[in-house]
């Protein structure tokens, strides 16, 4: 049963994965990445990370895929302004070609893991309450940095996106 | 297969592929963004399958600190691509070129 359940996950995570970088309108592009993101919290869920799953549909396709939606609508891009890609389809097909023998190297390393069991833990493993506790015991110091660094990309976002009134001066 | 730990690593190596391609593929600034993103998802999935193989918690909390910088790269990045947008009327990533340098005959 969980068999089929991360089978079916990983074909539309894939498939939405290919969708993404084969569509040309941006749209499409961003719906089928949304696709992607809800299969990969999915799995989260299989790896006994419930907390992370809720984070990753909240967050990630709630609120980081929304935002780019909303700016792909906010910009109103017509067809004829979309750059021409015309090698588009035989990099994709070469570049898949010289990344096999990466992606077997790397498997090769993990292959030699002594192989132990995956099913799904009960208990609080991955609660809200034993994340909590892991978060603030033990990664305080990187917390209270991510808030730095959000304040600091709201102060980019801001800088960037204002209007320059002495551009011509 | 659901109990392998390499299955996972293989659909995070392929997740991760499929984003590498994009960007090295793809002129639509939109598309890489979204490549970025499938790629640090890809990371996000090797961490979790990590740390469920070994029965902690830590790389939780590192996928969770990887969700809230993507946030915080969504901000400056979309920002970026609206005031690019306004200023040239265009999506294609090959007019980041203002910084590259001119060759000249006598340098």
């Amino acid at each position: 049963m969980v068999d089929i359940i991360f089978l079916g996950l990983a074909i539309f995570a894939i498939g939405g994965g290919f969708g993404m970088i084969l569509f040309s309108q941006p749209m499409h592009s961003a719906i089928s990445l949304i696709v992607t993101l809800i299969s990969l919290g999915g799995i989260f869920a299989l790896l006994s990370a419930p907390f992370l799953f809720m984070v990753q549909i909240i967050l990630y396709a709630g609120a980081i895929i929304t935002l780019l939606l909303f700016i792909i609508m906010f910009l109103n891009i017509r067809d004829d302004e979309l750059p021409d890609e015309p090698n588009k389809n035989i990099t994709i097909i070469i570049g898949a070609i010289l990344l096999i023998p990466f992606n077997i190297l790397i498997l090769k390393a993990f292959n030699t893991f002594p192989e132990k069991s995956m099913n799904i833990l009960g208990k609080d493993f991955g609660s809200i309450h034993s994340f909590g506790m892991e978060l603030f015991n033990k990664w305080l110091v990187p917390f209270e940095l991510i808030s730095m660094l959000l304040l600091a990309s709201l102060v980019g976002a801001v800088v960037y996106a204002r209007k320059d009134k002495n551009r011509d001066g | 297969m659901a109990d392998l730990l390499l299955s996972y690593i293989a659909l995070a190596m392929i997740l991760f592929s499929i984003g590498f391609l994009g960007i090295i593929s793809r002129k639509n600034i939109f598309i890489v963004y979204m490549s970025i993103e499938l790629m640090l998802n890809a990371v996000n999935l090797i961490f979790v399958a990590l740390g469920r193989y070994n029965e902690s918690m830590e790389p939780q909390v590192m996928a969770m600190i990887i969700i809230a910088i993507a946030a915080a790269e969504a901000a400056v990045f979309l920002s970026l691509i609206v005031v690019l947008y306004r200023n040239k009327k265009s999506l294609n990533s090959d007019i980041f070129n203002v910084l590259k340098q001119k060759d000249t005959a006598n340098g």
